[in-house]
């Protein structure tokens, strides 16, 4: 399993590594719907791309995970996988580009598990760990 | 005494010091015991947290705790810093996602021996008329974004011209329920979005009803002004913002993030991002957060609302028999700006307070005219298992803590670890056996927010009461509950 959930006193913390940046981040949207939802092995009936610019890293993967956050609780449109993300650093920024693949909720015999108030920048510090990259992700709930 | 290597120095027996070391600009207090500080503070990073915050600039006198301070992220929860308006920072990070995330407590004239019977069929229609859990929506119709933008601006104010509420409400109301000088401009698209069906909503996690009843005293005089007598049949209502208030931390934090850059502040966790109060960036964020504040003391009027109609729904009683009347609503996740005494001068600055409830004593201008002979209403909710308090704000908070208290009882236990050990209990049937009716969503929530996840909130309350900060006027039992 390339995260781990670990123990945190009032929220949720999760530790993610992979070999590559774009798999740490598809790995952090598998954690966020591991804390978020009861998986039932749902179908992808639809996808949706997004694109966000950060100045670093970090800022990158909150943008990423939170909008997972408001296309569930405000879209009512659950996260399924992710697939084609492309990372690059350009003119000091970096841009992702991302299809994400999920289902209406309505749809979906998915359930809801927690409510992630929101994703935060506690103790979030991308780095290298040998040959892999690694960070932890706390989630508000 | 040393936690974690950092060296904490005893004041008095529920106060405790850390020096003013490497970038700290003030000193950090604790207000805790030395039980708690070799108990639970050493197992998390809350203490680091009071030391990062005495960082952020313009701070005034101390980075405080009270002593329900457990691990955050920038504040610790039970956090408070006061900073100067012209020298000082604003940071999301000391209010909190939950912005105005709060407690009411209304009382009713019933006693317990009138609804004993009937408690389980008073949760019901709590439950049913409130909307609870993950993503609870649809208390009242789905507003549209310009019926939203009315709330960010009036507050309770929308609640009570709506018809869920009466004028005495709002004069019992911290601010009124309305804080000024809210923009819902500022707001974003999204944030109305996540607001759209979540008025009068109580969501999950923490957040609960409760209906108690008053199982003790301390002080008479105080608790006749509050209207409470023994064995009254009282409700706490907990719950905040909602997906609305979450939003607008999350757009300024990213805004913040980038000026805290820009105004070349090195702070030592990301999530302290800040700016100063008078910038651009400050000031659009205390506005938007002003609009979630709105919003939040809203929700909880439309809930006491739905609350009310449900004793009415179950008990088939007059008005007057009912006699149903808010007693105050406090938040504790909010950035004010409030007079203070500091080196002897009166100041204004701007009171962070993450997980701490102001406590305003007698006399003072900011609190209801019916309460101005005895002090504020200070509501410390517990766990669902045992109990609550009812406290009042004294002098000594202004002196010391910008006038703030305590706000609950903190975790103790993770979410994982409540789970393992609710494994192989029934704890629905506990709490029936020791008289406490519940209904939840999910049984998982209930394993979550077992009792024992929480810190004996008697011991936080009496380390506030001995401290001088708050006293005990009443203690609550609970006898029903609902959760998401």
């Amino acid at each position: 399993m390339p995260y781990k959930f670990i123990e945190h006193t009032a929220d949720i913390a999760v530790e993610v590594e992979e070999d590559s940046l774009e798999k740490l981040f598809a790995s952090a949207c598998n954690a966020w719907r591991d804390a978020a939802l009861i998986n039932k092995k749902p179908d992808n009936t639809g996808s949706k791309k997004f694109i966000f610019t950060s100045g670093s890293l970090e800022e990158l993967l909150v943008e990423l995970l939170s909008e997972l956050n408001f296309q569930l609780y405000a879209k009512k449109w659950i996260y399924i996988s992710v697939k084609n993300i492309l990372l690059e650093k350009f003119n000091s920024n970096y841009h992702l580009a991302a299809e994400v693949f999920g289902q209406p909720l309505e749809q979906s015999s998915v359930e809801l598990k927690e409510e992630i108030k929101a994703v935060t920048f506690h103790q979030m510090n991308i780095e290298k760990n040998g040959e892999n990259f690694f960070t932890r992700i706390v989630f508000d709930i | 005494m040393q936690i974690l290597g950092i060296n904490i120095e005893k004041i008095s027996d529920n106060l405790w010091e850390i020096p003013k070391h490497g970038g700290m600009l003030v000193p950090g207090r604790i207000y805790t015991s030395r039980n708690m500080l070799e108990g639970s503070l050493q197992n998390d990073e809350a203490i680091k947290q009071v030391i990062n915050v005495a960082h952020l600039p313009g701070i005034q006198k101390y980075s405080l705790a009270m002593p329900d301070i457990h691990w955050g992220y920038g504040f610790p929860i039970g956090g408070v810093a006061a900073t100067d308006l012209n020298e000082g920072v604003i940071s999301p990070g000391g209010v909190g996602y939950d912005i105005n995330c709060g407690v009411r407590l209304a009382k009713t004239s019933l006693q317990y021996d009138q609804i004993k019977n009937k408690i389980q069929k008073l949760v019901e229609n709590l439950f049913k008329n409130i909307p609870t859990g993950v993503g609870a929506s649809g208390a009242i119709k789905k507003l549209p974004p310009h019926e939203i933008k009315n709330i960010l601006r009036k507050g309770s104010s929308w609640a009570v011209e709506n018809g869920f509420g009466t004028q005495q409400d709002l004069e019992l109301t911290e601010e009124n329920g309305q804080l000024k000088d809210a923009d819902p401009e500022l707001v974003s698209s999204k944030a109305i979005e996540r607001g759209m069906d979540q008025a009068g909503t109580l969501g999950s996690g923490n957040h609960f009803l409760e209906i108690d009843l008053v199982e003790k005293i301390y002080d008479e005089h105080t608790a006749q002004a509050f209207g409470l007598f023994k064995n009254q049949v009282v409700i706490q209502i907990h719950t905040g913002s909602r997906g609305l208030g979450y939003q607008i931390c999350e757009d300024y934090l990213k805004v913040l993030v980038q000026a805290e850059k820009k105004y070349g502040f090195k702070l030592p966790d990301k999530q302290l991002a800040c700016a100063p109060i008078k910038s651009d960036e400050g000031q659009n964020y205390l506005r938007a957060m002003r609009c979630a504040a709105n919003f939040a003391w809203n929700n909880r009027q439309v809930i006491m609302h739905l609350a009310k109609q449900s004793f009415h729904e179950t008990f088939s009683i007059s008005e007057s028999e009912l006699d149903f009347q808010l007693i105050y609503d406090v938040c504790h996740n909010i950035a004010k700006i409030e007079e203070h005494l500091i080196d002897d001068k009166k100041k204004k600055v701007c009171v962070h307070r993450k997980g701490a409830t102001r406590a305003f004593p007698a006399g003072s201008p900011f609190i209801p005219d019916k309460y101005k002979s005895v002090g504020q209403p200070v509501l410390i909710p517990g766990d669902m298992g045992r109990y609550s308090f009812v406290l009042v704000g004294n002098e000594k908070a202004m002196e010391e803590t910008f006038g703030s208290s305590c706000h609950g009882a903190g975790r103790v236990k993770s979410r994982h670890q409540a789970l393992k050990d609710a494994k192989g209990r029934n704890l629905i049937d506990e709490l029936t056996k020791s008289g406490i009716v519940i209904q939840a969503k999910g049984y998982k929530t209930i394993a979550e927010e077992m009792p024992h996840a929480y810190k004996d909130v008697s011991e936080v309350v009496d380390i506030m009461h001995y401290a001088g900060i708050s006293s005990k006027v009443a203690k609550l039992k609970p006898v029903g509950v609902i959760k998401g």
